[in-house]
């Protein structure tokens, strides 16, 4: 199977406190991978690192190579304007500009230099259409996009997050701020975009990771315990910690 | 002590002090009102502070028969000018022209200066005060007549309706606005924040999006800090010793308006870096986030999210600047001068209207009047000028949406 990354011997640390440790995985092109475990765990940390969102945080060292296509995106001559754009995100609360619907969308491809407005309108269509967004917004596209509600922003987001036609989507707890029926339009969605797109997501919620992924990975204490695909995690865990989790005994 | 009678207390000193604040301001406006409205009216703010002397002639000397239907003052029906009597905002009595009828000889006077100006055309109209009026009487002999011999408005009629030929008149423009001073004023708060806002913001931008902890940059910040208390008068003396030199590059040789607005400029920077930075701090990291993972550059976060983001932030910047221009004297006497310029020029010296005000309060005879006046048109200045921020800030604001 292709793989999307291959994380070798990662090291996170934030000043003197280690909060990864020697992490090794290898992620699954065209599938859904949930990260789990309890709050503090370094899931989300882990998922900031792949597309270097952890630059902006002081006092952050990592050691170890994280290869994507072969190539490590640690390496000092690494574009990092150029790998977010491969690597989208969706952030834990929805968070669209302060714009217009129609604004928020060709955000990304006009900072990357795209002018032409045929084009411009066609991505704005498809994105939407792909986010499960275009029939509720397309006569409204130019109104803010702060009118929507708490879901319609999050898919939005996504929306937003497509538009840049990126290969890997990373999610970070994105449905930790909406409501369940808001939750179930993301779930389906998440289903929907795995054809065409690596989605990684961190979730709280264990039966969110069952539902819609692929492969599970189950963090603890900054260590990665377990890595295998989601009913074996689920179903016959071979880490006694991992089944303390999923059965409920802590976290 | 009970918690509720505490409690009074405590709700009865925020009202007092709430009250006490509006009373201060109350009685602030209504003394200015009081003093100054009656000064108010257009010829103030249109005309020119310095009245122009003439010495001319009429071209028809030859009395006819007018008459005036609307004139409240005293008409001389042979030569067909009306007069009044009045006051200047300097308390000087004077007969100022009301009234010209349509072919009377006052409506083609020429100079009688010698030099370049001599026979040319003064245009003269309503509101131009005569001096004195050398005039040939009903007997034939030489009189004169008007101001200097003391007359008022009835006194000149009556001489000049005896009067079979003019000889001269000495006349005088009418004078005493304050449009240079109001046209300066305009220009300083114009050149002060065309140079300090863009250098503000981008500081401000520094300070909170590039700036790391070294020490270095925690010295810029304690530095703009201390530059905030810094009084003006010093600021004024730093501008006549650090910034003439540059103005002389535009052509200035003394005090500028130029030298005001660099000086008021460096005062408005601790303002404006404030104002701004305090708005690129609440800016959600969010959005920031969001931009990034977008594959936006660090610049293109700034300028196309986080700065419109703060246009409040900049709009009350400006609004800050915008008083402390106006309201400034200190720092720009030495800059920008006293001298008041009926035409003022980006390097050359004028006055800014509290500059004027501080002119008539420090001289021999302080006159109270003028200057309440002339505050009641700073305060219509800062509020036009506050109108038409907020009306472009909406403007801008609304484009982002």
């Amino acid at each position: 199977m292709d793989t999307c990354f291959d994380v070798k011997n990662l090291n996170l640390y934030y000043g003197e406190k280690q909060a990864l440790k020697n992490i090794n995985i290898d992620l699954y092109k065209n599938k859904v991978t949930a990260f789990i475990g309890p709050s503090g765990c370094g899931k989300s940390t882990f998922l900031r690192c792949l597309n270097r969102m952890n630059d902006l945080i002081e006092n952050c060292r990592i050691e170890g190579t994280i290869l994507k296509d072969g190539v490590n995106i640690y390496e000092p001559k690494t574009d990092v304007v150029e790998l977010r754009t491969k690597v989208g995100m969706v952030f834990q609360k929805p968070n669209p500009f302060p714009m217009s619907i129609y604004e928020n969308i060709v955000y990304g491809p006009k900072c990357h230099g795209l002018k032409n407005k045929a084009e411009l309108n066609q991505i704005v269509e498809k994105s939407l259409k792909q986010a499960a967004l275009w029939d509720e917004v397309h006569d409204r596209l130019h109104e803010s996009a702060l009118g929507l509600s708490g879901g319609q922003q999050q898919r939005l987001c996504i929306a937003r997050a497509i538009a840049m036609q990126p290969e890997v989507i990373l999610m970070d707890e994105p449905t930790s701020a909406l409501d369940p029926i808001a939750t179930s339009k993301i779930e389906e969605l998440i289903e929907s975009l795995k054809k065409d797109y690596t989605i990684i997501i961190v979730t709280h919620s264990m039966q969110q990771a069952s539902r819609v992924s692929d492969y599970t990975a189950f963090f603890l204490l900054g260590d990665m315990v377990e890595y295998d695909t989601t009913s074996i995690i689920f179903q016959n865990p071979k880490d006694k910690r991992t089944e303390d989790y999923i059965t409920g005994r802590f976290g | 002590m009970s918690r509720q009678v505490k409690d009074n207390i405590l709700n009865g000193i925020t009202y007092l002090c709430a009250f006490l604040g509006v009373l201060f301001l109350g009685s602030i406006l209504v003394y200015v009102l009081t003093n100054g409205l009656k000064l108010i009216n257009w010829d103030l703010i249109k005309n020119d502070y310095w009245s122009q002397n003439y010495l001319v002639a009429v071209t028809d000397n030859e009395p006819k028969e007018f008459t005036c239907d609307s004139c409240n003052g005293y008409f001389s029906t042979k030569w067909g000018v009306s007069f009044t009597d009045e006051v200047t905002s300097h308390k000087e009595n004077v007969i100022t022209i009301e009234y010209i009828a349509p072919g009377s000889p006052f409506e083609n006077l020429t100079s009688l200066t010698a030099g370049d100006m001599y026979g040319t055309t003064i245009p003269v109209d309503e509101g131009y005060m005569i001096e004195k009026l050398d005039y040939i009487d009903s007997q034939g002999n030489a009189a004169i007549g008007g101001k200097i011999l003391k007359q008022d408005a009835k006194a000149l009629q009556e001489s000049l309706d005896d009067a079979s030929e003019i000889t001269s008149i000495y006349i005088q423009s009418p004078g005493e606005g304050i449009r240079g001073s109001l046209i300066a004023t305009l220009y300083l708060i114009l050149i002060s924040l065309v140079i300090s806002l863009p250098i503000g913001i981008a500081s401000a931008i520094y300070l909170n999006e590039y700036a790391d902890k070294s020490k270095m940059n925690r010295l810029i910040r304690q530095g703009i800090e201390t530059l905030t208390g810094v009084p003006s008068i010093v600021y004024g003396l730093m501008g006549v010793s650090v910034l003439f030199p540059v103005t002389t590059v535009f052509g200035a040789t003394g005090t500028s308006i130029l030298l005001g607005g660099l000086t008021m400029a460096i005062i408005l920077l601790p303002t404006i870096i404030r104002s701004v930075e305090e708005a690129l701090i609440v800016v959600p990291q969010s959005l920031r986030d969001a931009s990034l993972s977008l594959g936006a550059t660090k610049s293109q976060t700034i300028f196309k999210v986080v700065l419109p983001c703060c246009m409040n932030g900049i709009l009350t910047g400006v609004l800050l600047s915008i008083g402390r221009v106006i309201g400034e004297s200190a720092a720009l006497i030495y800059t920008m001068g006293t001298f008041i310029s009926d035409n003022p020029v980006v390097n050359g010296p004028a006055t800014s209207l509290s500059l004027m005000i501080w002119s008539f309060m420090s001289a021999e005879q302080p006159n109270f009047e003028l200057a309440c006046a002339i505050s009641i048109i700073i305060l219509a200045v800062v509020l036009v000028l506050n109108i038409i921020v907020k009306i472009v800030g909406k403007k801008l604001s609304k484009n982002f949406v």
